[in-house]
């Protein structure tokens, strides 16, 4: 058999069922009595223990085997769900998602999982066989007919089943009854494959003997012409259906092709509107058709890559549980949003900085169970991880009753570290976040074998602005702190305003855009001796593009629009000469040039060919 | 003309892997269920000839597959593939109507003699 070209295959569905199967034993720990995690689970290791065989992988097979079979034995009620269950359940599964991978690499036969297997040996099985289990059939006695004595394969699998073939076959040539020996050991590993049973049929015995003997793995029939055995009726009911959506499976990477022809397609259409721009007549209409066209391919694409955010954050839970024991604190955790879809490129970016905060959280964050107690607080510390919606972006929100951080030590480490003046008494929540994203700053005198020396917020605060987005930190002593992350809904493709100022234009993503404004003298104030504007009843501070890019100042006009960022519940005006409508952008990847000023992150093409900006609104609020 | 055959397992793999045996021997796959439900009515738009149902499968399991198709067509021609260990399933499924079954993992020789033996 040719292995390789199944091994994708093979991987691609085996990880799918381990990680369905770890999320369901969770769920089965929080409700040990439901039964519907049970089948789920079994299904799943029963499907990877028959494709493990398929592929020859039999250290994987067995495994999977045994699993199934402890997890066939809690169907039937023959063994309880508790912690310690669970624990080897979860061990199993962790040995299993590594095993594939080896496995597939020409390594099952180096797997040894007999410590495991024995554990989930060993509690020893009383087999009780109640009516409802499956049995062949014994019937009533009968007259005139043969006796036929059956020989199956001692070699063969399942010589049960083989034993229910053929007496299926006999019922159909007539009345079978006085199996021997009884149905209920024709099922046990023990049967030989030796069996007979009563046949009334009035056939001539070689003519039944030649039919029966084609049944698969039959040795040999014996049909002896004969006389004379009650009927136990069989089987049990399985499980109900639920309604299903029609889907497709795709391969992600043809996804991502797909995005990145989009991306070059929409450019292309905008080079191909701004040269065709004034021309009128069918030009300019084909033209129209095409970029409506080319919209509508791209919201499709973008709505095929949108993915649940379930897909990365349901790990969590199970990390949190093995982590909590390892710092020895009670955890709880509770994911909200999980539903909540993303394009992929963001899904994959969003991994590890929320892992790092969770991490975080449990280590430097909840208290020990002592030191909630006496504080008046619940035993076990609630650890949240929020995702949500909002205009153009989605949040993710970790939030931890914990100890919160604790300022005043953060600012006398600053301090002493000279990164914060001696003037500043004490720290606001942007001033915090600041200081705890420089690299290496942390307090924690020990390094954790958790969260590691310090490395935390700033390689978080990095990739999200590198990808367009913002970090908020909120947090009380005492009470607990919360991070959320803010992220714009694609980092490939966005939709951006463009700014000129002087000569120059600049790409401005609509990610954390609120509206856009105009500043002249009714709306010009200063606020805390700043320049700002009013917006209805709102006061906001007002910064000026041509200063952020480093551009010689200029005398004012009397009127200037002005682009309100809003990060968070933060606002800012930013200043610029016009405002050149909207485009959508394909971000490039940007290698700053040294003495960029940090308010840019990335580059574009625009549609007429010239290279541009990308502005950072988190940088600039 | 060669047989029609319907293939019901819950993993690709499977089905991949079954279809190739079955096409490398002349035979027509036409059509794939990963569900007892899409089973059943895919049985009875397409009418194969043959019906390969795996016995584990979510949202009807093959056993009840077998039941429903059989219901539609008591002539159904319904071969089970069935993992190791899984016997007392084996037999419910012929009980329930299936002509004979496989077990994985499986020889090529051994799924085509069982095809031909159930096509009779």
């Amino acid at each position: 058999m040719d292995h390789a070209r199944y091994s994708d295959l093979f991987l691609t569905e085996g990880r799918e069922h381990l990680v369905t199967c770890a999320h369901l034993l969770l769920e089965l720990e929080q409700a040990p009595r439901e039964l519907e995690p049970v089948h789920g689970l079994f299904r799943a290791m029963h499907t990877l223990k028959g494709m493990a065989a398929t592929m020859g992988y039999s250290q994987v097979t067995d495994l999977s085997h045994q699993m199934e079979t402890v997890l066939d034995a809690v169907r039937r009620g023959e063994r309880r769900v508790n912690r310690p269950l669970i624990d080897v359940l979860l061990e199993t599964v962790d040995a299993l998602t590594a095993g594939i991978e080896r496995a597939v690499a020409g390594q099952d036969a180096e797997l040894d999982f007999r410590d495991l297997l024995a554990r989930l040996n060993k509690r020893p099985r009383t087999r009780k066989r109640t009516s409802s289990d499956a049995t062949i059939p014994e019937t009533k006695p009968s007259p005139a007919g043969m006796w036929v004595e059956v020989v199956i394969d001692p070699a063969a699998p399942m010589r049960g089943g083989r034993a229910a073939v053929l007496l299926r076959e006999a019922e159909a040539l007539g009345a079978v009854s006085g199996v021997t020996p009884p149905a209920s050991e024709l099922e046990r590993e023990s049967f030989t494959g030796q069996f007979g049973f009563h046949l009334a049929s009035d056939a001539a015995p070689a003519a039944i003997a030649t039919r029966l003997r084609t049944v698969g793995d039959v040795l040999d029939i014996t049909c002896v012409p004969r006389a004379a055995g009650s009927r136990t009726p069989g089987p049990s009911e399985r499980d109900a259906a639920k309604r299903s959506t029609p889907t497709v499976r795709v391969d992600r990477r043809r996804l991502d092709a797909l995005m990145n022809q989009i991306g070059e397609l929409v450019v292309t259409k905008n080079r191909l509107a701004s040269l065709a721009a004034g021309g009128g007549g069918e030009l300019s209409a084909a033209i129209d058709r095409m970029a409506r066209l080319v919209s509508e391919m791209q919201a499709e694409v973008m709505l095929a890559r949108l993915t649940p955010v379930a897909e990365v954050v349901d790990r969590f839970p199970r990390m949190v549980r093995d982590l909590s024991r390892v710092v020895g604190k009670e955890v709880s955790l509770n994911v909200e949003g999980r539903h909540i879809e993303v394009d992929r490129s963001i899904l994959e970016q969003i991994g590890e900085p929320l892992l790092h905060l969770l991490r975080n959280a449990l280590d430097h964050g909840i208290e020990s169970v002592e030191t909630r107690v006496k504080a008046g607080k619940p035993r076990a510390g609630r650890l949240s991880l929020l995702a949500a919606r909002e205009r153009n972006s989605v949040a993710f929100e970790v939030r931890d009753d914990g100890a919160g951080i604790d300022r005043a030590a953060i600012l006398e480490k600053a301090r002493r570290e000279g990164s914060v003046p001696d003037s500043v008494t004490s720290l606001t929540d942007e001033q915090l976040l600041e200081v705890l994203a420089r690299p290496g700053f942390s307090t924690a005198e020990r390094v954790t074998s958790v969260s590691g020396r310090g490395v935390g917020v700033d390689v978080v605060l990095t990739r999200i602005r590198a990808l367009g987005g913002s970090v908020e930190i909120r947090s009380e002593v005492g009470h607990g702190t919360s991070v959320t992350l803010r992220l714009p809904l694609t980092v490939v493709l966005l939709r951006a305003l463009l700014a000129r100022v002087g000569e120059e234009r600049y790409v401005i993503p609509v990610t954390h855009v609120a509206e856009t404004v105009l500043l002249d003298s009714r709306s010009a104030t200063t606020l805390d001796g700043r320049q700002a504007l009013t917006l209805r009843d709102q006061v906001i501070p007002t910064v000026r593009l041509r200063d952020l890019a480093g551009c010689a100042t200029e005398p004012t006009p009397a009127r200037q629009p002005c682009v309100v960022f809003e990060v968070g519940a933060r606002r800012t005006a930013l200043v610029v000469d016009a405002l050149l409508g909207q485009e959508e952008i394909v971000v490039e990847p940007f290698e700053p040039p040294s003495g960029t000023p940090a308010v840019f992150s990335g580059a574009t093409i625009l549609s007429d060919g010239v290279p541009s900006l990308i502005l950072d609104a988190a940088a600039v609020v | 003309m060669s047989h029609t055959i319907l293939v019901c397992d819950d993993a690709i793999f499977m089905r991949t892997m079954i279809g190739d045996i079955l096409t490398g021997a002349g035979y027509e796959v036409v059509g794939e269920a990963e569900t007892g439900v899409q089973a059943v009515d895919q049985y009875s738009r397409l009418k194969p000839d043959l019906v390969t149902m795996d016995i584990v499968m979510p949202e009807m399991g093959g056993i009840d597959a077998v039941r429903e198709i059989r219901r539609l067509d008591p002539d159904a021609k319904i071969l089970m593939c069935s993992a190791m260990g899984q016997q007392a399933l084996v037999v419910e499924a012929i009980q329930a109507g299936a002509k004979d079954f496989v077990v994985k993992p499986f020889q090529p020789s051994r799924v085509l003699e069982a095809v031909q033996r159930v096509l009779g």
